[in-house]
């Protein structure tokens, strides 16, 4: 015991030492390769079957697509596809494929190949996630006229189908070779689990600049897998990495102080923090407890209690916006600039939930029930910025007298409480928006949807209101007239600044760190953020290289 | 003399916690949020934490509850360890066998784990107060077997002591034995038992709260304040950061000075 107590008062100051200064070391840069960290393993490099964030970086960096959507310009451009037409009704697409296209391992690519790529996809036994934006996948066919040509022809109408292409890899045909051979810019080189993973560039990759030389710059990429912050960035300032693609909010200061020019705030992302009440009728929790949940009155008074700015200035340091609403202003072809939103006042709380029934006796609120308001924040462990968001609407709430109590659970636990158990009160979390178009958010938005976080997989809508989302969105999805969209689309804001089944927090800015030495950044907030344009960079000692290697 | 200065050191800290949270105008969770990561001043000697709360107070607090809980789990598994070592001590054979063997894989259990799973039954409802009960309820119900066995040993050598024998042919009850004769006579293994587990539980709840499964929020503890340490960029703008652990090896070292000079007088 004695040795055992000695050890761990030395384990506490190694804690508080190591932690401190922490470093690392990373694996050798080859020359002109460009370096990051991702933050876990891809789970898979087979680009049809890819679901999360790290895998889809990979796809991105090593796919060829017929279509890719211009991050800055949000337009969809022609990459292996030299055109593209779609009809006027919508249900047929005809791709141009270019001439003289190549894999990775210098075999031709036809259409017969974009063909067999986009038939896999489509497949239900590929279980690919990016099937379902077409809505029905298995009704989809593809024909091949001739060597040049791709047709995809629709069942009805898809708004925005054109952007459903930037995600589809043109792999070579009965040939799928896990990303080792592609016809984007870079080849799957090497991988070692948990250590890093190697790009090499393609030699045979169709792009050019304008001085005709060919892309990509850099001779490759290595993403390490790194699952620690304090290192990333030491390892960045140190020049061992290019960039940090999502730096988190407490370490943009001390980025800008070791290197300004480094640093780029990009302002409001599309992503939301929001908290929600548990609504759903199969929730194991006291029938009073889901009255309150249920209560609008109740969620607006909670609404109006946060103090978003605070959130945003000391959980976020400064680098987040205040959110009322679904949609960021930085869609700001989306965004409601007319929403009307409960205003943050604790006076209009207070009055709200009297008249909803609630009393205060003391300090402490009770339902009319005489049941003291009392319930639990869910939330992540490892997400600073949640967990002080937390504490502080804790406090806020106190002000009208309900007692909060934060919970952190690792992100497993936290899953199997929301989505199979549904055994929690209120949980507080975010929503990564990829693209603009509010078509990606159907799945959230629709009542009979699993992902509809309050009240999940509902067979026909609970409430009104959210029939009237169903709706809405559905319009906005099918219907081609643009006006007509933005209609729908501003109503749902509405309704839900009304309804808060979401309680929005705030929207975190774009933070990115970019080295200096690299050339040929254009900022983005769409992932992949920096490193959207990737043919197109290379670092400042690395020299263009002309012709291929 | 060290027993005494380590006594007094330890005294002072507690008083000045006391005083600390007696005086503080807003209490140990009050944010003041114009004030975040403020650095020294009249209002706050020790700055502010990242939402804005007093870190002297919360450094108070988190050093009470620290060792209030420790001391209280440390009876606790000193109590049960007594009994288990004792037990163990006056049964046949085959019972102590079952019983050190029973002792054995409690010491081999992975704690942490266990910890863990004890931590995440309790409802997500439950008070900050209580997670801190139950941390050092949990900590006190795993800490006995190492010292179990100590006392197993110690009370085997005194079974057969002459003076064991003469109170059983002076007709002694056992129950009389044990509170006249074994307790007096195991006090010098009990105390220092004791007395190493209040830091050594300490510690272990510090372990849990940078792990994130300690005291809940808003309640400080030594765990939760660590965990700032773990962020350089907090480091970069305010030194007190490592307030609280300068403090925690301060009361570690006295805690372990005082039990050590105990051990060696006992």
């Amino acid at each position: 015991m004695r040795s055992l107590f000695r050890s761990s008062i030395l384990c506490a100051g190694l804690l508080a030492l190591t932690s401190s200064f922490a470093s690392g070391q990373a694996a050798p840069r080859q020359p002109g390769e460009i370096a990051w960290a991702i933050h876990y393993d891809p789970k898979t490099f087979d680009p049809a079957k890819v679901d999360e964030q790290a895998s889809e970086l990979v796809r991105y960096l090593t796919g060829g697509v017929l279509l890719r959507l211009n991050r800055q310009t949000q337009q969809p451009e022609p990459q292996l596809a030299q055109s593209f037409r779609i009809s006027p009704e919508g249900t047929l697409i005809v791709f141009k494929l270019r001439a003289g296209l190549r894999f990775s391992d210098g075999a031709q690519l036809t259409s017969a190949d974009a063909a067999w790529s986009l038939r896999r996809v489509l497949n239900p036994a590929t279980h690919a996630v990016v099937a379902e934006e077409f809505l029905s996948p298995e009704a989809v066919v593809i024909d091949t006229p001739d060597a040049l040509t791709v047709r995809v022809h629709l069942p009805k109408r898809i708004i925005g189908v054109e952007k459903i292409f930037d995600e589809i890899a043109i792999e070579p045909a009965n040939r799928p070779s896990e990303g080792r051979v592609t016809s984007g810019p870079f080849a799957v080189a090497d991988y070692k689990r948990g250590q890093f993973v190697r790009l090499i560039r393609n030699r045979n990759y169709w792009r050019r600049d304008a001085a005709g030389v060919q892309l990509p710059y850099a001779t490759g990429v290595r993403l390490d897998i790194l699952n620690n912050r304090e290192q990333e960035i030491s390892l960045f300032l140190r020049g061992e990495y290019d960039l940090i693609d999502t730096l988190p909010a407490e370490y943009f200061g001390v980025v800008a102080q070791k290197s300004s020019s480094a640093v780029h705030d990009l302002g409001a992302s599309l992503n939301t923090e929001q908290m929600w009440f548990n609504q759903s009728p199969a929730a194991p929790l006291p029938e009073f407890e889901k009255s309150w949940f249920r209560n609008r009155s109740f969620r607006v008074a909670v609404s109006q209690s946060i103090h978003r700015a605070d959130l945003a200035r000391i959980a976020y340091n400064g680098h987040a916006t205040p959110a009322f609403g679904v949609i960021s202003p930085a869609n700001a072809q989306w965004h409601n600039n007319g929403l009307k939103v409960p205003p943050e006042s604790i006076a209009d709380a207070n009055k709200i939930l009297a008249a909803a029934g609630f009393h205060r006796g003391g300090n402490q609120l009770y339902d009319a029930a005489g049941h003291p308001v009392k319930f639990s924040i869910l939330t992540n462990a490892g997400n600073p910025a949640r967990q002080k968001m937390a504490a502080m609407i804790q406090q806020d709430l106190a002000q009208i007298g309900m007692q909060v109590t934060i919970v952190a659970l690792d992100f497993p636990a936290l899953i199997e409480r929301l989505m199979h158990k549904q055994d929690y009160d209120v949980c507080l979390l975010g929503v990564s928006n990829a693209e603009p178009d509010p078509s990606s958010m159907m799945n959230m938005w629709l009542s009979s949807s699993a992902n509809h976080q309050w009240n999940p997989s509902q067979k026909t809508p609970a409430t009104e209101w959210e029939a009237e989302i169903d709706r809405l969105m559905q319009l906005q999805a099918s219907s081609p007239l643009p006006r007509v969209r933005k209609q729908a689309v501003d109503r749902v804001q509405q309704i839900v600044a009304d309804q808060q089944p979401f309680v929005y927090l705030v929207y975190p800015n774009v933070l990115q760190a970019v080295s200096p030495q690299l050339r040929g950044v254009q900022s983005s907030i769409l992932s992949p953020g920096p490193v959207w344009n990737i043919d197109s960079l290379r670092r400042e000692q690395d020299r263009p290289l002309r012709g291929s290697l | 003399m060290k027993r005494r200065i380590a006594l007094i050191a330890l005294l002072l800290l507690v008083v000045g916690a006391v005083l600390v949270l007696r005086w503080s105008p807003g209490g140990y969770a009050a944010q003041d949020r114009d004030s975040t990561m403020a650095p020294f001043s009249a209002q706050h000697w020790t700055g502010t934490d990242e939402l804005g709360r007093d870190r002297t107070v919360r450094v108070s607090a988190a050093l009470l509850i620290g060792l209030a809980g420790a001391t209280a789990a440390a009876a606790l598994t000193t109590a049960i360890a007594g009994c288990f070592g004792l037990a163990a001590a006056f049964s046949p054979s085959w019972v102590a066998a079952l019983l050190i063997f029973l002792s054995d894989v409690f010491l081999s259990l992975p704690w942490l784990f266990l910890l863990m799973m004890a931590r995440s039954l309790l409802p997500l409802t439950a008070s900050p107060l209580d997670t801190a009960v139950a941390t050092f309820v949990v900590l006190a119900a795993l800490g006995w077997p190492a010292c179990a066995r100590v006392i197993y040993r110690g009370a085997l050598a005194l079974r057969s002591a002459e003076w064991m024998i003469q109170g059983h042919a002076c007709g002694l009850r056992t129950r009389q034995l044990v509170r006249l004769h074994l307790l007096p006579h195991l006090r010098s293994l009990l105390l220092p038992q004791f007395l190493i587990c209040v830091p050594a539980f300490i510690v272990a709840e510090a372990n849990l709260g940078a792990l994130g499964l300690g005291v809940g929020e808003p309640l400080p503890s030594w765990g939760s304040m660590l965990l700032e340490l773990d962020n350089s960029a907090l480091l970069a703008r305010s030194h007190w950061v490592y307030l609280p652990i300068a403090l925690l090896i301060i009361v570690l070292l006295t805690l372990e000075s005082f039990a050590t000079e105990v051990e060696t007088h006992a």
